[in-house]
């Protein structure tokens, strides 16, 4: 029964373990806090949604289509911000990813209409049963392979490739990038590209079996933002595991119906300890 | 060909820093610009690379107006800067900080070449290293960039004299490849033996312009320029 609760709350886990990731990374390269990251997604979603639904469009065109707006937009961010506020504090330009994500909410309305339709399945059904009964389902198996695999991928990337040793860089030291003559802005609007790309396709992925309304797709970021900050936003490693751990301990709850109101505290909860522990390393710290 | 400074102003907060400042640095010598804290040295070098803008004057590169240009495409017309303190990627290795500027084998051969010291170290987390080796690090780094003018900005601060030593002839080595060099620095002595002109700056006035060697053999023309 546990089990089977537990299980159910991976899905939402590995998004938030992927959601945690992608915060990870643009902080970490691009200096910012993205709050519009599932925003891009979430749009990319509904654009899918309309291709297939209005203009019967075959569902990979529309996911492509869809997944290429995410990454546009996103990029379209990442260039503002490169452009306008290269050396500012990453606050200010976190706030610009604010205005993003209520933007594209806002403009979803507008475009979309106000009532939701689900969007279009691309993986469904159970893949297999564990021992006490529970049903692991194959969107459950994609989505967690999808966070490993970005995961590890983003890491290899970083260590290993020409382009990542330059966006290390990048992060290192900007200004002594530059002035090696580095393209940062094009570096950067790369990784806001790649990361809205990876957003559009896991919205695509567990859009279908979510509540998919603008405003809770969209804010899906804040239970990536926990995760995010179990790596301390520079663990991406610790971002996954945190993501899973997230999800499961929502699941767990769904199971107790008297507890059901403290599943959607679970982010939250997460965020505080997080707080109170960093808060506690700084008073050690100062101690030494 | 030079690297050229025509009557630059440079205003930062308050007011200007550098007035009507004229220098030319000329490829394959050493030009030493000396001076108080706080003279304007670094605002000088910053305002060549772009790292801050001129209000007035212009800034050449062998014949080429630079002075609107963004400090990646003055990076790409041939100009290097290491910036004052330890300007490493401290979460690169030795190997991938010089892979930055690097093209070829033979530039990252070059680049050894001037400390075959830092082989050994190819591998190490940058940050890992002493500030003498980061240092190293850095000047291989802007050499493999294959410049044709470097500046350098206060390389031995924080080192001790031995280890900025080991410097010393590397600078004047890769003048010698024919790189126009402008060199800042405290250690004024070691920095003026090495090098053809000289330039004192005292509150961003040039106060001294001429032979390095009269600053060398002549202490007191070099207090007066000091004392502007
Ligand atoms: N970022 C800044 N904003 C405003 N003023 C600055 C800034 N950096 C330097 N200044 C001012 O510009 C003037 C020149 O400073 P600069 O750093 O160029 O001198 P310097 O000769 O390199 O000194 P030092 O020998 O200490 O390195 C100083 O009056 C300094 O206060
Ligand atoms: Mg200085």
């Amino acid at each position: 029964m546990w089990l089977n609760n537990v299980v159910a709350g991976l899905t939402p886990g590995a998004t938030y373990a992927i959601v945690g990731v992608l915060l990870t990374l643009m902080s970490q390269l691009t200096r910012v806090v993205n709050f519009a990251q599932v925003a891009v997604g979430m749009f990319g979603g509904y654009i899918s949604l309309t291709l297939v639904t209005k203009m019967h469009l075959p569902i990979f065109v529309g996911v492509i289509v869809g997944v290429l707006v995410a990454a546009i937009l996103s990029a379209l961010l990442g260039w503002i911000i490169a452009t306008w506020l290269s050396e500012a504090s990453t606050s200010a330009r976190s706030a610009v990813t604010v205005a993003g994500l209520l933007f594209l909410i806002s403009l979803a309305f507008i475009l979309f209409g106000y009532r939701n339709q689900p969007f279009p399945t691309i993986v469904a059904g159970p893949l297999f049963t564990l021992p006490g009964g529970a049903v692991v389902s194959k969107v459950t198996v994609v989505v967690i392979v999808l966070a490993i695999v970005i995961t590890v991928g983003s890491w290899a990337f970083l260590k290993f490739t020409a382009f990542g040793v330059k966006l290390r860089a990048v992060s290192d030291r900007q200004m002594a990038a530059e002035l090696l003559g580095l393209n940062v802005k094009m570096l950067n609007v790369s990784v806001w590209f790649v990361t809205g790309a990876i957003a559009g396709i896991t919205v695509a992925l567990v859009g279908p079996s979510a509540s998919n309304d603008y405003v809770t797709l969209s804010s899906i970021v804040i239970p990536g933002a926990a995760a995010a900050l179990v790596g301390a936003f520079k663990r991406m490693d610790l971002a996954l595991i945190g993501g899973l751990a997230i999800g499961a301990i929502q699941g767990l709850f769904a199971g107790f119906p008297n507890l059901l109101i403290v599943r959607d505290w679970v982010p939250i909860i997460f965020i505080i300890l997080f707080l109170l522990w960093n808060q506690r390393k700084e008073v050690w710290d100062v101690a030494r | 060909m030079s690297l050229k400074l025509n009557d630059v102003t440079v205003s930062r907060g308050v007011g200007p820093v550098i007035s009507n400042v004229t220098l030319e640095v000329t490829p394959g010598e050493v030009t030493t610009l000396v001076g108080p804290n706080g003279a304007g040295k670094t605002s000088l070098l910053e305002s060549l690379s772009g790292v801050i803008g001129i209000s007035s004057g212009s800034i050449e590169l062998d014949g080429v107006d630079i002075s609107k240009m963004s400090r990646r495409r003055r990076s790409h017309a041939g100009l290097a800067h290491v910036q004052q303190g330890r300007m490493i990627f401290p979460s690169l290795t030795v190997k991938e900080n010089l892979q930055l500027t690097a093209r070829t084998k033979a530039d990252m051969d070059g680049a050894l070449a001037l400390f075959p010291e830092l082989e050994k170290r190819l591998d190490s987390a940058t940050v890992l290293l002493s500030g003498g080796e980061q240092q190293m690090v850095v000047l291989a780094r802007a050499f493999a960039s294959k410049p044709k003018y470097i500046l350098l900005d206060e390389m031995s601060l924080g080192l001790a004299p031995v280890v900025f030593l080991r410097l010393i002839p590397v600078i004047e080595q890769i003048a010698k490849t024919g790189v126009g060099v402008l060199l800042v620095e405290q250690f004024a002595h070691l920095a003026l033996k090495i090098a053809s002109d000289a330039l004192v700056i005292t509150s961003g006035h040039v106060s001294y312009h001429g032979a390095a060697d009269a600053l060398l053999t002549n202490p007191e023309l070099l207090k007066k320029a000091y004392l502007g």
